[in-house]
C-alpha cells in the first residue's frame, strides 16, 4: 500500500494548475513532433529544454516527458493516411493502417490506434509503479548475448512477415540486410561499401529510406491511378469502429502492452522492435494470417499499444538505475541534470517527489493525449479529402522537410527519392516492401550483438549456452524458424480448399 | 544615358554592399548567429554548445542557434563548418574528436577535405575528463590491482567503450599502452549502452566521463579507480589520479568553438572577448558542472598548441594501434 500513498502524493504534485497546464504542452508539443515525419521525440524534447530553465525540476520532467509519450501517439497518424511513418516506431503501423485508409476504415484505424495507445501506457505505467526498482536489475542482466537471442527470434518472425510466402520475402530481407552494412563497421572501423562518400559512413540513413520506399513510393505509384476522386463527407459511423473490429483489437491491445513493456526495458532501439515484434506476433497468432497487409485492425492495435507501452518500460533503466537507453530520455536525464538532479540507482528512494510525480503526469497525460487525439481523428481524415493534386505535392513536401530536418543533410534528400523510385518499382513488381525495410533496420543490430558477444567470450560460440536467458530464446528461435520453412512448403488449409474448389469446377 | 544609368547602378551596389561588409564588422552581430555541432543531439558536447549559445545570445543581442549536423564521426559537420561564409555568422564546435577523427582519416590513408588549419581559433569552453571505472563488486581495489591482474593475462579482460576509436576507447588504449597491457575492447553503439554492460558485470573495467558516470557511482553500481588527468576532480577529491600511482596518462578531452579561417580579425576579437565573458558567467559555470564537466578557457594560442600536442598523440597513438591489428592474433 506503500504504492498507493506514494501515488496519492504523485497527485498532489500533478495536478496544480501549472503543471497540468505544462503537461498539456508537453503533450500537444509531443503530438505535433510525432505527426510530422522525420522529427522524433529527442528532436522535440531538446528544443523545448530551454523552456524548462526556469522552472523546478519536477515540472520540467513534467513537460518533457509529456513530449516524449504524446510523440507515440502522434506517429501513427501519417502512417495510416499517408503511408508515410511518422517516426521509425510507426513504420509497422503503415503496412495494414494505410490498406485500412484505402478501404475507407482510416478513421476507425485512427481510433484503434488512440485507444491501444491510451490504454498501453496506462498498463506500462502501472507496470513502471510497482516494479521499476527490481526491473531496473533485471534490465541490467541484458548483456549482447540476452540481446542477440532477442533479436534472432525478431529476425526469424520477420521471415513470415510478407504477405506472400516465406521464400518469396527472402530475396527483399536480403537486399534490406545487404543495404543495412553499408557504413563504417563499428567494431573495426572498415568502411563498408561507401565508396568514399562520407555521407555514407554512418550506413544509408534509415528514415529516409523508409520514408522514400513508403510515402514516395506511394505517392508515384498512385499517380498512375485515377486523379479524380469522388469526394463525399465523412460520415461518423465511418470515423468509428465497428464492435467486431473493437472486438478484435483488445487481443492485440493486451499482448502488445506487455510485450512493449518488456522490450521497452531493452537497451536500444526498443520502441521500433517493440511494434515490429507485436506485428509479427498478432501475425502468428491470428486465424488468417494472410490477410495481414491487407488492412486488418490487429496490425494497428498492437503496434500503436507496443510502442507507448515501450515508452514507460524504457523509462524504468533511466529511472531506476540512471542509464538512459534511447536517446530521448537520454536527452530527458539531462534536463535533470541541468537542474540539479542526477538521475542514478538512489533517484526513487531520493526524490519520491519527482518520481511519484512524473508518474501521475504520465497518467494525467494519457488522458489529455485521448481527448486531443480522439476528435482530431475526424479533422484528419478529411485531410484526405484534399484533391490528389495538392494531396501529392503536399506529401512529398512533408517527406523532404522531415528527411532535412533530422541532419541537415541534403544528400539524405536524394536518398529519399532514390527509395522513393525503389519503392515504386518494387510496387510494381509485386514484391513487399515491409520485410526489406525492416530488415535493413534489424540486421545491423543482430550483427552487432552477435559479434560483441563472441569478442566477449574470445571466438567462442559457448557463450550462449552459459546465458541461460539467451539460451532459451535462441532455442524458440530454431523451432520458429524451421516452422516459417513448413509453412513455406506446405500450403495452407484456404489454399487447399481453393484447390479443391478449382478442381471441381 | 542607360549605359551611365548602369554604371551608377553598379558602382552604388559595389560602394552598398563594401559599407555593408565594413559596416557588418563594426557593429557585428546584426543577425542570428548559427554554431554547428557535428554530433546527434543529446551528448555533452552538444548540451555544453547549448548552454554557451544561451548564454551567448544575452551577451551579443541576437539569437545564437545550434544547428545539428552530424555523420562520419564529426567530419561532415566540422566540414561544414570550415567551408561556411568567414563572416562570423556560423560558427563551429571544436573538440579532441575531431582532431582525433582527422588523425584517423590520415592514418588510413585518406586525406581529410578540411584540416584544423582551415579554422581560426576562438577559445575553449570546457574540459572533460575520463575515469576508469570498474563495476561496484570488482576484486580489483585500485589500479594497480586492475593492472597487475590485467599484465598477467593478456587479452583476458574486457572492457567497453561508447564507440570505436571515440571519447571512452582511447583513454582506455593509452592506459593500456603506459602499463604494457592489452584487453580486450567492446564496441558499444554509445557511451550509455556501455555503461549498462559494466554496471551488469558484462565487462571488466572502461573509462568514462563524469556526467554519466558520477549518479552509477553514488549508486554504488560502480567504482572509479583513478582520474586520467593532471589533477584530481572537486567531485571526488579521495580518488588518485592515474600520474600519482605512477602512470603518466592524462587525456581530458576539450571542448571550444571555432570559425572559419579568413574570418575578419575584428569579429573575430569581439568572439574572443565574448567566449571570455560567457566561461565567467554563473549561469554557464553552474549548468556545466552540473553535468560533471569543468569549465576551463585557453585562449587561441593555447588552444593552438594544446591541438597540436594532441594531434601528435592520436597520430603516435593510431599508428601503434594499427600495427597491434596487423599483427596476427593467437
Amino acid at each position: 500500500m506503500d504504492v498507493l500513498t506514494n501515488l496519492y502524493h504523485g497527485f498532489h504534485t500533478a495536478l496544480t494548475l501549472n503543471n497540468i497546464y505544462l503537461c498539456f504542452i508537453g503533450c500537444l508539443w509531443g503530438t505535433i513532433i510525432g505527426v510530422l515525419p522525420g522529427i522524433g521525440p529527442m528532436a522535440g524534447i531538446i528544443l523545448l529544454i530551454p523552456a524548462t530553465y526556469g522552472l523546478d525540476a519536477t515540472s520540467a520532467i513534467i513537460m518533457l516527458a509529456g513530449i516524449y509519450y504524446g510523440a507515440m501517439y502522434g506517429g501513427s497518424t501519417t502512417s495510416i493516411l499517408m503511408n508515410i511513418p511518422g517516426e521509425s516506431a510507426s513504420i509497422v503501423t503503415c503496412f495494414d493502417g494505410y490498406q485500412m485508409t484505402q478501404k475507407g476504415r482510416g478513421g476507425a484505424a485512427l481510433f484503434v490506434a488512440a485507444w491501444g495507445s491510451w490504454i498501453g501506457g496506462i498498463l506500462s505505467l502501472i507496470g513502471l509503479m510497482i516494479l521499476a526498482p527490481s526491473l531496473a536489475n533485471f534490465a541490467m542482466k541484458f548483456g549482447p548475448p540476452e540481446m542477440f537471442a532477442v533479436l534472432l527470434i525478431a529476425f526469424v518472425l520477420l521471415g513470415s512477415l510478407g504477405r506472400d510466402s516465406f521464400f518469396k520475402s527472402m530475396p527483399m530481407i536480403f537486399l534490406g540486410l545487404f543495404l543495412g552494412t553499408v557504413g563504417m563497421d563499428q567494431m573495426t572501423g572498415y568502411l563498408r561499401f561507401t565508396h568514399g562518400i562520407r555521407e555514407l559512413y554512418d550506413g544509408i540513413g534509415f528514415m529516409p529510406v523508409a520514408m522514400g520506399a513508403m510515402g514516395v513510393g506511394e505517392v508515384l505509384s498512385s499517380t498512375e491511378e485515377s486523379l479524380v476522386r469522388i469526394v463525399h463527407r465523412v460520415r461518423l459511423r465511418e470515423l468509428l469502429p465497428t464492435r467486431q473490429e473493437l472486438r478484435a483489437s483488445w487481443g492485440p491491445i493486451f499482448r502488445g502492452s506487455g510485450l512493449g513493456f518488456v522490450i521497452g526495458l531493452l537497451p536500444g532501439s526498443a520502441h521500433v522492435l517493440a511494434s515490429f515484434v507485436s506485428y509479427l506476433v498478432e501475425k502468428r497468432v491470428a486465424k488468417n494470417p494472410e490477410e495481414f497487409g491487407t488492412g486488418r485492425i490487429e496490425g494497428v492495435a498492437g503496434p500503436e499499444t507496443a510502442n507507448n507501452a515501450a515508452s514507460g518500460g524504457a523509462m524504468i533503466p533511466f529511472l531506476g538505475m540512471g542509464i538512459p537507453t534511447s536517446p530521448a530520455t537520454a536527452v530527458m536525464m539531462f534536463a535533470l541534470i541541468i537542474h540539479g538532479i542526477r538521475p542514478g540507482p538512489l533517484f526513487i528512494s531520493e526524490q519520491p517527489r519527482i518520481f511519484w510525480g512524473l508518474i501521475a503526469s504520465m497518467c494525467i497525460g494519457n488522458v489529455i493525449l485521448i481527448i486531443l487525439n480522439l476528435p482530431l481523428v475526424g479533422i484528419f481524415v478529411n485531410l484526405l479529402r484534399i484533391p490528389f493534386r495538392v494531396l501529392f505535392p503536399m506529401i512529398l513536401l512533408i517527406c523532404l522537410v522531415g528527411t532535412y530536418s533530422v541532419n541537415y543533410n541534403t544528400f539524405d534528400l536524394g536518398v529519399l527519392f532514390a527509395f522513393g523510385v525503389l519503392g515504386y518499382v518494387f510496387r510494381k513488381i509485386k514484391f513487399d516492401i515491409a520485410p526489406f525495410v525492416l530488415a535493413m533496420l534489424l540486421g545491423p543490430l543482430v550483427e552487432e550483438a552477435l559479434r560483441l558477444s563472441l569478442m566477449r567470450s574470445g571466438g567462442s560460440f559457448s557463450i550462449f549456452w552459459n546465458h541461460r536467458i539467451a539460451l532459451t530464446l535462441i532455442i524458440s528461435s530454431c523451432l520458429l524458424f524451421l516452422w516459417n520453412i513448413y509453412r513455406g512448403i506446405r500450403p495452407s488449409k484456404a489454399t487447399w480448399e481453393r484447390a479443391l474448389q478449382e478442381g471441381e469446377g | 544615358m542607360k549605359r551611365a544609368l548602369s554604371f551608377a547602378v553598379w558602382v552604388l551596389t559595389f560602394v552598398l554592399w563594401s559599407v555593408n561588409a565594413w559596416a557588418a564588422s563594426a557593429d557585428y552581430p546584426t543577425k542570428p548567429i548559427t554554431i554547428i555541432v557535428p554530433f546527434t543531439p543529446g551528448g555533452t558536447v552538444d548540451f555544453t554548445m547549448r548552454t554557451y549559445a544561451s548564454t551567448a545570445e544575452k551577451l551579443l543581442k541576437q539569437p545564437v542557434v545550434v544547428v545539428n549536423k552530424p555523420g562520419a564521426t564529426g567530419m561532415i559537420g566540422s566540414l561544414a563548418g570550415a567551408q561556411a561564409a568567414p563572416d562570423g555568422y556560423t560558427l563551429t564546435l571544436g573538440s579532441s574528436a575531431m582532431i582525433s577523427t582527422l588523425e584517423w582519416e590520415m592514418i588510413e590513408g585518406r586525406k581529410p577535405p578540411f584540416s584544423r588549419h582551415d579554422f581560426a581559433i576562438i577559445g575553449s569552453l570546457t574540459m572533460m575528463t575520463p575515469m576508469v571505472v570498474v563495476p561496484h563488486d570488482s576484486p580489483w581495489k585500485t589500479l594497480s590491482d586492475l593492472l597487475r591482474d590485467c599484465k598477467a593475462k593478456p587479452e583476458y579482460y574486457s572492457f567497453g567503450s561508447g564507440g570505436l576509436y571515440g571519447g571512452s576507447h582511447l583513454p582506455a588504449e593509452m592506459l593500456m599502452m603506459a602499463a604494457g597491457i592489452t584487453a580486450r575492447h567492446m564496441p558499444y553503439k554509445g557511451a550509455a549502452i556501455s555503461l549498462t554492460a559494466l554496471a551488469g558485470k558484462h565487462d571488466d573495467f572502461g573509462t568514462h566521463y563524469t556526467a554519466s558516470t558520477i549518479p552509477l557511482v553514488r549508486g554504488k553500481k560502480l567504482r572509479v579507480l583513478a582520474i586520467l588527468s593532471d589533477r584530481r576532480l572537486r567531485s571526488l577529491p579521495d580518488v588518485p589520479t592515474a600520474k600519482e600511482l605512477g602512470f603518466d596518462v592524462s587525456c581530458a578531452q576539450w571542448s571550444g568553438v571555432l570559425v572559419p579561417k579568413d574570418t575578419p580579425a575584428s569579429i573575430v576579437e569581439k568572439l574572443r572577448d565574448i567566449t571570455l565573458k560567457v566561461t565567467k558567467e554563473k549561469t554557464f559555470i553552474d549548468l556545466i558542472e552540473a553535468t560533471g564537466d569543468e569549465v576551463y578557457f585557453m585562449n587561441h594560442e593555447e588552444v593552438a598548441k594544446y591541438w597540436d600536442k594532441e594531434s601528435v598523440m592520436f597520430a603516435t597513438l593510431f599508428g601503434k594501434l594499427i600495427e597491434k591489428e596487423k599483427k596476427p592474433s593467437k
